[in-house]
């Protein structure tokens, strides 16, 4: 599903950033720096996808060496309706247009396991795409897109699925590690829908920026999901949280409203490609976000 | 006299088994190299028993590249393997040509049966091709050879299954005095009923390894022993005593592989559902990954440089046949990693796999090794004294999805043994 286009891993010549505000993006950012790749960070305030402008602006940027990586995107908490989704796909609409009169290296686009539906019980990027509301057929449609434009203008491209991704910096406030985080540090309380039996797999924010670096400087082609492998229960990602913030964190259960769900993925593809990639796991990876959380009230 | 037509590993064994049976036996190949070859004893294959089973009937054999002798034969047989491409597609050229080439040589009155692996709808669509040409009759007998048990199966099958163009029709008497020499029930129907009838056993045991492998990794994540289980199946009427209920690395060598896709092909050309053709597939590819995802969790994630011995790179044991071996899809997997893999008869890879080196036994590929990967039930495997191979090997690590080591024995050696279906 995803292949090294470049054996022997050498950083590319550039990367460019679109999404430069966003989580991945920033984490992506600092990957970068540290491990000295030039790049260029570009925000929407700088180039708005959005307009029909942005299409010369893109071409005036981009560099033929350069590998572009596309993380921006309406996320649901702006919004989950069609609106919104037409919206996201005239972003894609005019990167497609850049992209037909103006080259580069590489390209990564950054999806989400939106694209996913819930009937399997182990989810690997070969699953079928059955995605469940607006945000999910956004990045099927999306992928589509830049896929069909990347086989025009021969522009090898990754097409990345993250999973939920927790860490310090996520501006979303979604049922999980982050939320928990915040709750348990703010109002002492964690609150879980249920028994909290609903197993999730939760893949750090530095993991998945250490993946996609790996897939720039290895010029990966393909699809990949950027998951831990380790699905568990909120629960026990409660659980986790309690131990670090304190014992006087109440965990509160609350009715959950559906069906007990799990969600599981089958990460060989990411082992085969990148054997010695090894994810952060995850009670170290919820103690090193509290840790960067709380460093600044310390300062 | 009885003719083979095409001696790959299918006309060789059912060569050897028919004179084995008293018939006297023409072993025909356009390859005179390969024919001298066998005649002088040095066959391309390696099979249990075969060379004894040879040595003890070469008398009644005879291998030929003359196609203009098989014109003294009242019953020939087309032998040739059909090979498959990447995609596990059957390639029937080759067969088609040999069938062209040979069939104007063949006598009146003679029959002619087909035992190679050919699609439903090959047959009917063989004898309309080639009734102007030749003198023969046509049939079609499923063969159900298995890689490492081919003189066993050959020697003694459990039945035979024949198509005819006209089932209702008699069989000619040649082929009656053949089947009797084997003495196991003849089940006549249809070329398409027959056709497809090799394909549904291959279906069937395709179904088998991936109920048994999805249970089997089932008991390793919830505290079940699938060894404690699979007896209770085997004496269950419906399953059987002689199931394939012993967890594995997926289907491989090819042929099962072919059958699934062939079901594909004609599910998608006559509109049928074969949704459950592709969970075996996806099944299969998925246990064949084990191995890569039990290294990656015990070795790669604690050392990033590890060396990593193999015991076994044929897909199964008693075959020199590495195709689709899970063996060699991990060491691929594991291309940047040292790997040093001893196998009882692959000595060497047609493709370069990086990093892999070949050991002259077993204990030797264990030496100084952080990890033992046993990929291949080899018997010779079976059994070894954990206490040895501390002695050679560097960790303590051994991924045994066949479970060949005694566990107890491993961990008291200071093992950690990571085994299929527990």
């Amino acid at each position: 599903m995803v292949q090294r286009l470049q054996t022997i891993a050498a950083p590319p010549a550039r990367v460019v950033l679109f999404g430069s505000s966003g989580f991945i993006a920033s984490a992506l950012a600092r990957a970068l720096a540290r491990e000295k790749i030039e790049h260029r960070a570009i925000s929407s305030r700088e180039i708005d996808l959005l307009r029909p402008a942005s299409v010369k602006q893109i071409q005036a940027e981009l560099r033929p060496d350069d590998a572009l990586v596309v993380t921006s995107a309406l996320t649901p908490d702006k919004g989950r309706d069609v609106s919104t989704l037409m919206k996201n796909l005239q972003m894609a609409q005019h990167l497609a247009e850049a992209l037909q009169g103006s080259a580069c290296a590489h390209l990564i686009y950054i999806s989400s396991d939106a694209v996913y539906g819930s009937r399997e019980t182990l989810i690997r990027e070969s699953s079928a795409l059955e995605p469940r509301d607006l945000y999910g057929l956004m990045h099927v449609a999306r992928e589509q897109i830049i896929a069909a434009t990347a086989e025009r203008t021969s522009i090898p491209v990754c097409i990345v699925r993250p999973c939920a991704i927790y860490g310090a910096g996520d501006t979303h406030n979604s049922y999980g590690p982050n939320r928990f985080l915040r709750a348990a540090m703010r109002e002492r309380k964690i609150t879980l829908f249920g028994a909290g039996d609903e197993t999730r797999d939760h893949v750090y924010i530095e993991d998945v920026a250490h993946l996609l670096i790996l897939c720039l400087k290895h010029r990966c082609a393909g699809t990949i999901n950027a998951a831990s492998g380790a699905a568990v229960p909120f629960r026990a990602v409660a659980s986790i949280i309690t131990d670090l913030v304190g014992d006087d964190v109440e965990v509160e259960h609350v009715p959950a409203s559906g069906a007990v769900t799990h969600r599981h993925f089958d990460v060989t593809e990411r082992i085969r490609v990148f054997p010695d990639f090894t994810p952060t796991p995850l009670a170290e990876g919820i103690a090193e976000s509290l840790r960067r959380l709380t460093e600044p009230q310390r300062d | 006299m009885i003719g083979f037509i095409g001696l790959s590993h299918l006309g060789l064994n059912y060569s050897l088994a028919t004179a084995a049976r008293g018939f006297d036996v023409l072993a025909y190949d356009a390859d005179p190299a390969l024919t001298a070859r066998c005649s002088a004893g040095e066959f391309p294959i390696e099979e249990p028993g075969f060379a004894e089973l040879f040595a003890q009937h070469r008398g009644r054999i005879r291998y030929s590249s003359a196609a203009a002798e098989l014109s003294a034969c009242d019953l020939v047989f087309y032998s040739l393997d059909v090979r498959t491409n990447e995609r596990n597609e059957s390639d029937l050229g080759p067969l088609s040509a040999l069938v062209d080439a040979t069939a104007p040589h063949l006598a009146g009155g003679s029959v002619a049966v087909v035992l190679s692996q050919v699609a439903p709808g090959y047959m009917r669509n063989l004898c309309r091709r080639l009734r102007s040409r030749s003198a023969a009759a046509f049939y079609y007998q499923v063969e159900t050879l298995i890689f490492g048990r081919a003189v066993e199966r050959a020697m003694e099958p459990e039945r035979f299954i024949v198509g005819a163009a006209d089932p209702a029709v008699a069989l000619p008497p040649q082929l009656n005095r053949w089947h009797e020499a084997f003495g196991c029930p003849v089940l006549v129907m249809r070329f398409e009923s027959a056709e497809l009838a090799k394909i549904a056993i291959n279906c069937f045991l395709v179904s088998s390894v991936a109920t048994t492998n999805t249970l089997a990794e089932l008991c390793e994540r919830i505290g079940a022993d699938w060894e404690e289980i699979a007896p209770a199946l085997r004496l269950d009427k419906r399953i059987g005593p002689h199931a394939y209920l012993g967890p594995g690395l997926g289907i491989a060598g090819g042929n099962l592989e072919r059958d699934l896709v062939t079901v594909q092909a004609l599910a998608a050309q006559h509109g049928t559902d074969a949704a459950v053709v592709a969970a075996w597939q996806s099944n299969s590819r998925y246990r064949r990954d084990w191995a890569l995802r039990q290294v990656h969790a015990h070795v790669l994630s604690q050392n990033p440089k590890p060396r990593l011995a193999f015991w076994g790179l044929a897909y199964k044991q008693d075959t020199h046949s590495v195709k689709n071996s899970p063996a060699v899809a991990l060491a691929e997997s594991l291309g940047a990693f040292e790997k040093i893999a001893y196998d009882p008869q692959v000595k060497s890879l047609s493709r370069c796999v990086p990093n892999l080196s070949i050991a002259a036994s077993a204990l030797d590929a264990c030496t100084n090794a952080d990890a033992l990967i046993i990929m291949t039930p080899w018997r010779e495997f079976r059994g070894v004294d954990p206490a040895i191979l501390r002695r050679a090997l560097r960790g303590d690590v051994i991924i045994d999805p066949f479970r060949l080591l005694d566990r107890t024995a491993c961990v008291a050696s200071g093992f950690a043994p990571h085994q299929l279906g527990c």
